[in-house]
């Protein structure tokens, strides 16, 4: 083991740094192009709309907590029905918006897709 | 000799990673800043950066296996004669490599993390990276200017080295240092989120989330780190405790009370959207402390029998730490309204408000532990007089507040979210309550029979109220410490089972219900498993009040009893290697029946680089019950005759197997949900993504790895080592009290009272002070004289008056401060909550109700996930 690790040590470091010579031309020929990535953008769309969503699941795993909290007798019953009633209020309203925003979304997409193909063309 | 250069090679490319790490920092600003398309650029940015860093690892590595004693990190902690495993140890054996080890953890964290975001978090991402690259320059700029592992020797290359210190070369320290470090570096990849988020003002809970699975990753490898730390101290140091209270230790474990008080505050902001300004100031205050605890280990302000050499690299980190004050400071102030809080606590009798007091409790202790450790710092610069907080301290104010946070550990679960009903409460508490009670009785009926009497002999830190009230205190410890483990375990197991209830309601069994409760609730549940491991380790930490000692000098064929016990020194044995000579011990240990219960061999190791350091190896055979812990102190070569010192320590095993209970109920915690992994299979199918569950299982394999590693190395070797070589023999209480409160002054062993320390020089002042003592003179008297003589470090606790008395009336002050304010706040938060409950109430009537269908369909779907 002792006669081979140095030579393992020197095909690691040989690889790391053709790896890292490598990624660093990728990286500095990707931020000198002018290339503008319309996929940036629609990550940005995505990650507003993954935002929302991330809120729902949330919200929807206090639900279920409550209720659970609810079944493993924590909490009285008026307190529960009072809890719930506020909890889901506020889910349908995120259900609503995010109904809401698909709309606007498609927009945005539509527009950009169309601006990508004109500059393609 | 390799003719290559490598010391220049390997400086070269620790100029290349500064290079590639400025300008991919200055790329992802430019992407963060309006210029999306740059963001691509500074991800394979990231990734060169990383790789160079391996690069610049492998190269010391090889540097250590060829014996390249150009480099002087090379020939000051590797030698001819050490084994392999050794010299990849002798990495971060040293300072200079222990930095350039930490940059490789944190480019490994870096990495894996720029992965996981891929397609993530678009906004944040740029600034996650800027601010993972801004750390790794720090670290990079330490080495070249002021810590450079390849730096070489200016005139002669010796002919070999001066071989890695004797302590460290025990298999703990091939785990430990690793383990803890990645626990402290992997703070930075939640803390680069948390300053993306106030960078982008997106303040929201999606930071929160983004940051939770790196914060648990961290957190896990920090407690596993601090459990093989006490291993290490335990088996190696040689002293027979496994926590001392060092400077350095009190470092890892300030990030760590921090960060545990995060992980139960964040959980109020992720379901109630509350506490953001305190979220954010408990993230950034443990990241900090890591930085901190990093400078108090390297800087060489604090002695320690851990810390390194007194260096200039502490200068740097006070500019680092400043930098990071100010700015995280400023950050705050100018996210402030953007940090409101959307909710208030709607009940004091709310699980919200019991993680406050978790919080509290766990700020307290971290203040306590701050004050006590840096206190040796202000007062010498305050007044120009040198002191030292001893473990006498900590243990006496430590001990009640670990009982009131253990307490909370069983009392959160029961509460429910948001508001509890009283009368509901009450009920779930009378089984717990009833337990802890019912053990307490227990107790003080039968304890003093089964060898753990309810209250031990009170010993005083001070001669003053306080000190009374801290003796009966940590007097009547072990049987409130008793009883309130009873009642967590209480509380924890009432949880499982009124939950395992509402599934069986539904008609599943017992087993099924267990089984699916906890896989549908892995977070809730895993935490309830770490606190039951958290049980177990204050079984043990209980256990030390139960400690038996003996010392006897004999002749092989001899024995000695102590507690149910009787050793018998068999013979001396001589062993050797390439590296050390060995002189070994065989004793027999024998039960209270005459039967033979198992071999010991304590022994001396000789190193050949460092023969003026002969470590005292230990002995330990360990039981659930007890562990029996045998140091050989001295052997007579001529005469065969032996001195011996037994160390009776009760349930320290438990120490161990709560700590395995804590990390698998942390990875359970964290074992990522079906949805969580289908998603992303259905994200990218066919193709490898770092995601949460192969993050989870990658630590599993890391930690499983490690234990088994531990398993085998202990199971291959059952003795360590210690400084230090002679005896401590102490007759009575007083002279125990006494001697607890004086320190060793021969200038080798700083920090060790004499009722520990066995060096000749304390050996010689015990005799002294017995005389003394025999000759009437009072305590107080021989304590005073002692500090006149030496000075105020002399004393291993401070005086409780003047000055030092502030170091703990400031944080128990802070305490009485900081809950008047908690309850006050929650009174108005309760008001305020209510009156907004009202209304949220009444305006969720008019929402749209046509979603009421939809959203049982998401309920059911989650149900099923």
């Amino acid at each position: 083991m002792g006669d081979f690790l140095p030579w393992l040590f020197i095909i690691v470091a040989s690889a790391a740094m053709v790896a890292g010579l490598f990624s660093l031309w990728l990286s500095l020929s990707l931020a000198l192009s002018d290339e503008v990535l319309g996929g940036a953008r629609a990550a940005l769309i995505s990650d507003a709309r993954l935002t929302l969503l991330a809120e729902k699941e949330a919200l929807l795993q206090e639900i279920r907590d409550v209720s659970f909290e609810h079944d493993a007798d924590k909490i009285s019953d008026s307190d529960f029905e009072e809890l719930n009633e506020k909890l889901r209020a506020q889910a349908r309203q995120l259900l609503h918006e995010l109904d809401a925003g698909v709309e606007s979304f498609r927009g945005e997409a539509e527009a950009l897709i169309a601006e990508r193909l004109a500059d393609e063309a | 000799m390799p003719a290559f250069d490598i010391p220049f090679f390997g400086t070269l490319v620790l100029s290349l990673i500064l290079i590639s790490a400025s300008y991919t920092m200055a790329v992802a600003m430019g992407a963060g800043q309006g210029r999306p398309h740059l963001l691509p650029s500074a991800r394979w940015g990231t990734y060169a950066t990383c790789a160079l860093v391996l690069v610049a690892v492998c190269v010391l590595a090889y540097a250590f296996q060829v014996h390249d004693f150009r480099i002087r990190y090379v020939a000051r902690y590797s030698d001819r004669s050490m084994p392999w495993w050794y010299l990849i140890s002798s990495l971060w054996g040293g300072q200079d490599g222990s930095l350039l080890w930490w940059a490789f953890l944190l480019s490994g964290y870096t990495f894996f993390a720029t992965r996981w975001l891929r397609g993530r978090h678009i906004e944040l991402q740029p600034w996650i990276l800027a601010t993972l690259m801004s750390i790794l320059i720090f670290f990079v700029i330490l080495m070249l200017f002021a810590a450079n592992p390849f730096a070489t020797y200016i005139r002669t290359t010796p002919g070999d080295g001066e071989g890695l210190n004797p302590l460290l070369q025990n298999y703990w320290m091939a785990i430990h240092p690793p383990s803890l470090y990645m626990g402290f570096v992997g703070w930075s990849v939640p803390f680069a989120i948390l300053i993306a988020a106030l960078i982008t003002g997106r303040l929201g809970n999606e930071w929160v989330r983004a940051a939770r699975l790196w914060s648990m990753i961290a957190w896990t490898f920090l407690s596993l780190g601090l459990l093989l730390g006490c291993l290490w101290s335990y088996e190696e140091l040689g002293w027979g405790g496994y926590w001392a209270w060092d400077p350095v230790e009190n470092a890892s474990f300030l990030p760590w009370l921090v960060g545990t008080a995060y992980l139960h505050s964040v959980l109020i902001q992720e379901r109630r959207h509350m506490m953001r300004v305190w979220n954010v100031f408990l993230l950034a205050l443990t990241f900090f402390l890591t930085i901190f605890g990093t400078f108090l280990t390297r800087s060489g302000l604090i002695a320690s029998v851990h810390s390194f050499a007194r260096s200039d690299i502490g200068q740097y980190f006070v500019w680092y730490m400043g930098f990071l004050i100010i700015g995280i400071a400023a950050l705050i102030i100018w996210r402030l309204p953007k940090l409101k809080a959307e909710n208030e606590i709607e009940s004091l009798m709310s699980r919200e408000f019991a993680f406050l007091l978790n919080n509290w409790v766990l700020l307290g202790m971290m203040m306590f532990v701050l004050i006590a450790t840096t206190f040796p710092l202000l007062s010498e610069w305050v007044r120009g007089e040198e002191v030292t907080v001893g473990p006498g301290f900590y243990n006496k104010w430590m001990a009640p507040l670990g009982i009131v946070l253990l307490f909370l550990a069983g009392l959160g679960p029961l509460v429910a979210w948001r508001k509890a009903t009283g009368s509901k409460l009450l009920r779930a508490m009378a089984f717990p309550i009833g337990v802890g009670v019912s053990v307490a009785v227990l107790q003080i009926l039968f304890g003093a029979r089964l060898g753990y009497p309810p209250i031990i002999e009170p010993t005083e830190i001070y001669d003053t109220t306080t000190g009374t009230v801290l003796a009966w205190l940590s007097a009547v410890a072990p049987l409130v410490s008793f009883a309130t483990c009873a009642f967590v375990l209480a509380s924890v197991g009432q949880e499982f089972w009124r939950g395992m209830r509402v599934r069986m309601r539904k008609g599943e069994n017992a087993g099924t219900a267990l089984l699916r409760l906890t896989s549908k609730g892995r977070r809730r549940y895993g935490g309830y498993i770490v606190h039951i491991g958290i049980v177990f380790m204050y079984i043990g930490f209980t256990g030390a009040a139960y400690d038996i000692e003996q010392e006897s000098a004999l002749r092989p064929g001899e024995t000695m009893s102590i507690g149910q016990h009787t050793v018998r020194y068999d013979q001396p044995r001589m062993e050797a290697d390439p590296n050390k000579r060995m002189i070994f011990t065989d004793m027999t240990l024998i039960d209270d029946s005459g039967n033979e219960d198992g071999q010991v061999a304590p022994a001396k190791f000789i190193y050949r680089t460092h023969p003026q350091m002969p470590t005292t190896e230990v002995a330990i055979r360990s039981r659930p019950a007890e562990d029996v812990y045998v140091i050989m102190s001295t052997v007579d070569p001529s005469t065969r005759r032996g001195t011996f010192r037994v160390i009776i320590r009760p349930l320290v095993a438990w120490i161990w197997f709560g700590g395995i209970v804590l990390l698998l109920g942390a990875i359970l915690g964290m074992w990522p949900t079906g949805r969580e992994m289908l998603r992303e299979e259905v994200a990218r199918p066919g193709r490898f993504r770092f995601s949460p569950a192969t993050a989870v299982v990658a630590l599993a394999i890391v930690v499983a790895t490690m234990m088994a590693w531990a398993g085998v190395a202990s199971a291959q070797n059952d003795s360590s080592s210690s400084l230090h070589a002679g005896s401590v023999v102490i007759n009575d209480p007083v002279e125990r009290q006494l001697f607890g409160r004086l320190l060793c002054q021969c200038g080798d062993c700083a920090r060790l009272p004499l009722d520990t320390c066995a060096c000749g020089w304390a050996d010689d002042k015990r005799v002294e002070i017995r005389s003394l003592l025999a000759a009437g003179e009072e305590p107080t008297k021989i304590q005073e004289s002692y500090r006149a003589q030496y000075g105020a470090k002399a004393l291993a606790i401070p005086s409780d008056k003047g000055l030092d008395r502030a170091l703990w009336a400031v944080p128990v002050a802070a305490m009485v401060f900081a809950v008047g304010f908690i309850v006050m706040m929650g009174r108005r938060w309760q008001r305020r909550g209510v009156a907004a409950h009202t209304a949220a109430t009444a305006a969720a009537s008019t929402a749209a109700l046509q979603y009421d269908s939809r959203l049982d369909e998401e309920l059911d779907r989650l149900e099923d996930s």
